[in-house]
Parts: C-alpha cells; structure tokens; sequence
C-alpha cells in the first residue's frame, strides 16, 4: 500500500494514524440490507492530506463518517492512532470526536444568530481538558490563521460564502485535533471562495496537519497529496497525485 | 462539558430566539401568576373572616330566636319573640354557661341638634362589651351601676359618633334616640365589622332603658360565654329551652326548636372547611393551568428539536455527548417555565398588592397577605413542569442520530 511517507527509513515502524481493515458497512432499514462498504484497506498516516473520491453513493461519505467516529462499521477493524475502537460506547466515541477528530462540512453548519467567535469557541464546550479560560485565547488564534481576525465578532449571517467557510476550518483546528474531516467543503461555494478555502486547508497542511478531503470533484481532489477513489463501496484506486495543485498559482490566474 | 457551561449554552439558545421564548414562557407566566394571585385574595380573605371571628374569642356563643327552617339569622330583625327574659334568667343559673348579655333592638334615629342618623341602637346588659370584646376608645361602657338605674346614657360606636358630631368630642353631649334624650358617656374603639356586620355604626343604651322603652318581654338575642367545653354548653343551653318551650325533640332536629344556638367555634369550622374548599380550587385551576403551560412548553421544544436537528447533529459531532444535549434541551425548558413563573408570581403578587391597596379603603381589616407556601408551590410546580414537559423533547434531541441529524433539511 502506497503511503506518503514510504520513503522515509522510519516511515515502516512508525504507527499509521488510521488503519482499517476488511472493513464493511451495511444499512438496514426495515430488514431491508443495503451494503455500502466493502472490503475497506486503508492506512492514513499523520501528516498526510488525502482526498477520498467518488461519485455520489459511492459510499465515500460513509467512508468518512466512520472514519470520523460518526458512525460504526458493520464489519472489520479500524485502528486509530494503533487503537482499536472496535466495542468503544457512545460517550467514549463523543469524547474521540470532542478531542482527536473535527469535520468541516459542506453545508458549514455554523449556529445561527452567534458570532464567529462564539461558533469556534463551541467544540471547546465540549473537549474535556483544555481549561475554560483559555477557550477565548485559542479561539482567536484560531480565527487569525483562517485570516478572519476582523470579523471575529461578526454574527455568521453577515459573513460571505468563503467567510463561512472559513469560520468552519477555524472551528476544526481548535481542539488541535489529530485530523480534520473537510466533506465537500467547496461544495456551496464559487470557485474564488472554493479556492480560497482549499487555501486554508493547504496552508493547515503545510503545518502539519492531516487533513481527509471528500469531494466528488477531480479539481478540488487534486489539491491533495493522495487520492483514493471509490467506486461502488470499493476503492478502486489508491494514487499519490504527482501534479498537485496549488491555491497561491490559481488564484493568480483570477 | 461543565454544568456552567450547559447553563450558558441554554441561556444563549433561549436569548438567541428571545421572541419565542417570551411567548412559550408566558403560558406558565398567566398560569403561575393567575394562582398567585388567587391564593393571595384568597389568603387575605380567610384571614379577614377568621379576624372577626377570632377577635370574638373562641368561648363566645350566641342564641338568635327562630328555627333553621324559616331562615337564618335574618330572623333576628323580623322580632321573634321565643327569647323571653323568664328563659333568661334560667340560662344565669346553668353552670355551663356564664356572662349572659340579652339584646333588645331599639327603633327609631339617632339626633344631635340638627344632625340625624340612623345606627343600629341596641339595648345591652353591661357583660355584652366583654362577651363582644368591645372596648372604649373614649369615656366609659355601660356599666351595672347604669343598667340598675335604667340611666338615660348612650355609648356610640366610631362611626355613629363621626356622622353625629364630626370631630367634635361627643362626651356628655346629648342625643335624642327615639323621643328620650340620653347623655354620651363614652365612645368604642372602632373594630370594623363583626360577622359582617359594621359594629362601629351602633349606639349602645342600657338594657333596662331598651326595655322600659319597647316594653318587649323577649330578647332579639342573646350572647353569652361557654365556660368550658362548647359542647356541654351547647347541649345545656338546648336542653333548657327545649324544655321551657315544651319543644320534644329526642332526635335533636334544629328544625323542630324555635331557637338557634351559635358558637364562634362552630363558625371557625364552617369556615375553615370553605377556605378547604377554596385552597382546592385554587389547586386545581393550578394545576390546570399548568399543564395547559407544559404542553405549551412541550409543544415549542418538539418544534425547536426538529429546526434545531442540525446544530444537535453539529454538537454531537463538534463531541457532544448523549446527556450534555439532553441536559441542554432540558434546561432550556426548565429555564423557560422556572423563568416564566417568577415572572408570573411578581405580577401575580403586584395585582394581589394592587387589589389590596383598594379593598382597604373599602375594609380597613382586608391586608395583603400570601403565604410562603404558595410562592413555594408556585416555584416547584413551574421547575417540575419545565423537566416534565421537557423531557420529551429533550431525550428525543438527545437520540438523534449525528449523520442523518446533519443531513437534515
């Protein structure tokens, strides 16, 4: 299996952040089975960018909600940070989720009616250790490096687009988790905001963050290191993109 | 998450719809403060009758003329005349009994030169002020020395002496009542009314002198002590009449006797069962009214659970746990009905406060009054309701599934 740190000596005896094997995904819905997943392989290790793509019910979002601890595997093992989750309960898996893991979504899903500052501060709410007084502290850090220091006590209806966005990725980097789950994060936007906002993930990357990319769009995809499609619950394939774009050439261009 | 933390996050839902969450609270609002309110008319009302009554002492009894059939105490002022002072004398020697004070109703105005009024004149053995602890403000009562002679004075009641003599001390003046003019020798204290009856609008004269005047062999009524045990006084009191009036009455029937027998006790317990009966009513139109506000309640956070399905599902993925929403949920209507009903009890307790600011000018003895009690109940009830009718909605928040909660349109 390709991984992005193969050709580092210590890659191989270094513990991949996420590792899922034979791991499948079945729905049932009024004893009716719906099979999403099949058979998953993958190893993720931190630091990567990866982009999971697919066409729609490809089971790619599925894919990502497990991995995200969403959701529950139906069969087969999923290893995180050398862990394995398999028999975890709701609340241990809410407590991953509060620390470890944070998602950006399509659909931004800020709370109405609240500024910026208090939609990052909300995961903190939730994350067991890091200290109430601090919780202002990061969230402003975490809004200066989305590049949103001046709307800071905006309400997110006065935000653009982009800006919304933005507010989500500044959000995910809070809790300084282990790895950020961006599902179609472009997919509301136009393409200056879209790139712009694939901009914050990049410069998140080039900081050592891992970021786990789900888009249907081969341009969006191509901004990540690594893509695996999948195709009918399978992945189909599994490639280092070797024409990575960039964000800094593209909105050049513009 | 820390419960500082749920308390802050449920205030902020609750501000950020501040609208709604105005309009959900003011169910428990108008209920909580409509039960307030009564309970405090209610409390001041109880504590205007048991007033009178208490002030009369719990050994104070009464003997009206007439029977339970034909009427009630109206009977007095229609002039039976099974009272006679014969029966009277008898009751004097039961040991049962003791400070026997025969009334006998003199007709006919009161005048002082020009002026006129028309109080209720009574003619009163001197044990009558302390059977009715009246006391003098001014002056003296009528005393034994006066009943003896059958003395030409007059005690007048606050207001009687207001109408006649405006602030004009009344002491020694003369009044006519009837055609014989009657030194005031004193004046009582105002005490408002007595069984509903304004006892400060009254002229007090000599037994003697009402009799001499009217010539009545019989008493319009009779007030006396019990000396121990109402009962035993009770049964005395009927036993000796029954037999004066030839009345045979083995089933002890009120119907069949021609007199009736009253005791501030038994008036106590009349009453103390109708304040029963109001506290019940009360109860209930609270109780209604509060789970009409629950369901209100309930109503607006079913509705709120399903607008709000993509923040619980962006909690829950931000690492909310089952219970923080369930808690947030169940405190956002806690602090709706707990916050409405203080709300409701002030402006319950203000217009509780209002109505007793204006019945005192009407009856001076009617104060503000609410018990502890009732604002307790008030504050429980609206706390229960809030996490009964919360709960529903907030265990279905809770149980959202992040996924499908996210994809919610």
């Amino acid at each position: 299996m390709p991984s992005a740190h193969t050709k580092s000596p210590r890659a191989a005896s270094r513990t991949p952040l996420i590792e899922v094997t034979k791991l499948s995904k079945v729905y049932v819905n009024d004893a009716v089975e719906t099979p999403v997943l099949f058979d998953i392989d993958l190893r993720v290790q931190s630091g990567e960018f990866m982009a999971i793509m697919g066409p729609s019910g490809s089971g790619k979002s599925t894919l990502m909600h497990i991995l995200g601890f969403l959701d529950r595997p139906t069969h087969g093992k999923y290893r995180f940070l050398g862990k394995d989750t398999a028999g975890r309960t709701d609340d241990e898996l809410a407590i991953i989720r509060a620390t470890k893991v944070s998602f950006v979504f399509q659909a931004f899903h800020l709370l109405p009616r609240a500024t910026v500052l208090e939609n990052v501060m909300l995961p903190l709410l939730y994350h067991p250790t890091i200290p109430s007084a601090e919780r202002q502290h990061r969230a402003q850090a975490a809004i200066n490096a989305v590049g949103l220091f001046e709307r800071t006590n905006f309400l997110t209806s006065q935000l653009s687009g982009g800006q919304k966005q933005r507010t989500a990725i500044a959000r995910s980097l809070v809790t300084e988790p282990q790895v950020i789950f961006a599902d179609e994060p472009t997919g509301n936007l136009d393409s200056v905001s879209g790139i712009q906002v694939m901009g914050a993930l990049e410069k998140l990357h080039a900081s050592g963050h891992t970021i786990i990319l789900v888009t249907h769009e081969r341009s969006t995809a191509e901004f990540a290191d690594r893509i695996v499609h999948i195709l009918d619950g399978r992945i189909a394939s599994d490639s280092r993109s070797h024409s990575r774009r960039s964000s800094s050439g593209l909105t050049s261009l513009k | 998450m820390r419960t500082f933390d749920v308390f802050l996050q449920a205030g902020r839902s609750l501000w950020r719809n501040i609208v709604r969450s105005a309009l959900t609270m003011l169910g428990i609002t108008i209920g909580v403060g409509a039960v307030i309110l009564m309970s405090s008319v209610g409390e001041s009302m109880e504590l205007l009758i048991l007033g009178q009554i208490s002030s009369l002492g719990s050994r104070s009894m009464v003997i009206f003329p007439g029977n339970e059939q034909e009427g009630n105490v109206s009977q007095v002022l229609s002039g039976h005349d099974s009272l006679t002072f014969e029966d009277i004398e008898r009751l004097e020697r039961l040991t049962t009994v003791t400070s026997i004070a025969p009334i006998v109703f003199l007709p006919g105005s009161v005048e002082f030169g020009r002026e006129t009024a028309a109080p209720q004149v009574l003619g009163v053995d001197p044990n009558f002020f302390s059977n009715q602890k009246i006391a003098a403000e001014e002056g003296r009562l009528i005393d034994r020395e006066d009943e003896d002679r059958t003395a030409r004075v007059a005690v007048l009641g606050p207001d009687a002496a207001a109408d006649l003599f405006g602030d004009v001390s009344p002491l020694g003046r003369e009044v006519t009542v009837g055609d014989r003019s009657l030194t005031v020798v004193g004046v009582t204290k105002p005490l408002g009314s007595q069984f509903f009856q304004n006892v400060d609008d009254r002229v007090y004269v000599p037994l003697s002198h009402a009799r001499a005047v009217t010539g009545q062999k019989y008493a319009n009524y009779i007030t006396m002590l019990s000396t121990g045990s109402f009962d035993l006084a009770f049964t005395d009191v009927k036993a000796l009449l029954r037999q004066r009036h030839s009345i045979d009455n083995p089933d002890d029937d009120p119907k069949k006797d021609d007199f009736i027998v009253r005791s501030s006790q038994q008036a106590n317990v009349i009453l103390s069962s109708v304040s029963l009966g109001l506290t019940l009513f009360i109860t209930t139109v609270a109780a209604i009214s509060l789970i009409v506000g629950g369901i209100g309640i309930m109503n607006i956070m079913l509705v709120t659970v399903s607008e709000r399905t993509r923040e619980i599902g962006l909690r829950k993925a931000l690492g909310a746990r089952t219970t923080d929403i369930l808690l947030q949920f169940l405190l956002e209507s806690v602090a709706l009905t707990f916050i409405g009903g203080v709300i409701g009890a002030l402006g319950g307790l203000t217009l509780a406060y209002l109505i007793s600011r204006i019945v005192s000018g009407y009856l001076p003895t009617y104060t503000f009054a609410i018990s502890a009690y009732a604002l307790l109940a008030a504050a429980g009830m609206s706390l229960i309701t809030g996490v009964v009718f919360g709960m529903s909605p907030a265990c279905k928040a809770a149980q959202l599934d992040p996924v499908e909660s996210l994809r919610y349109e």
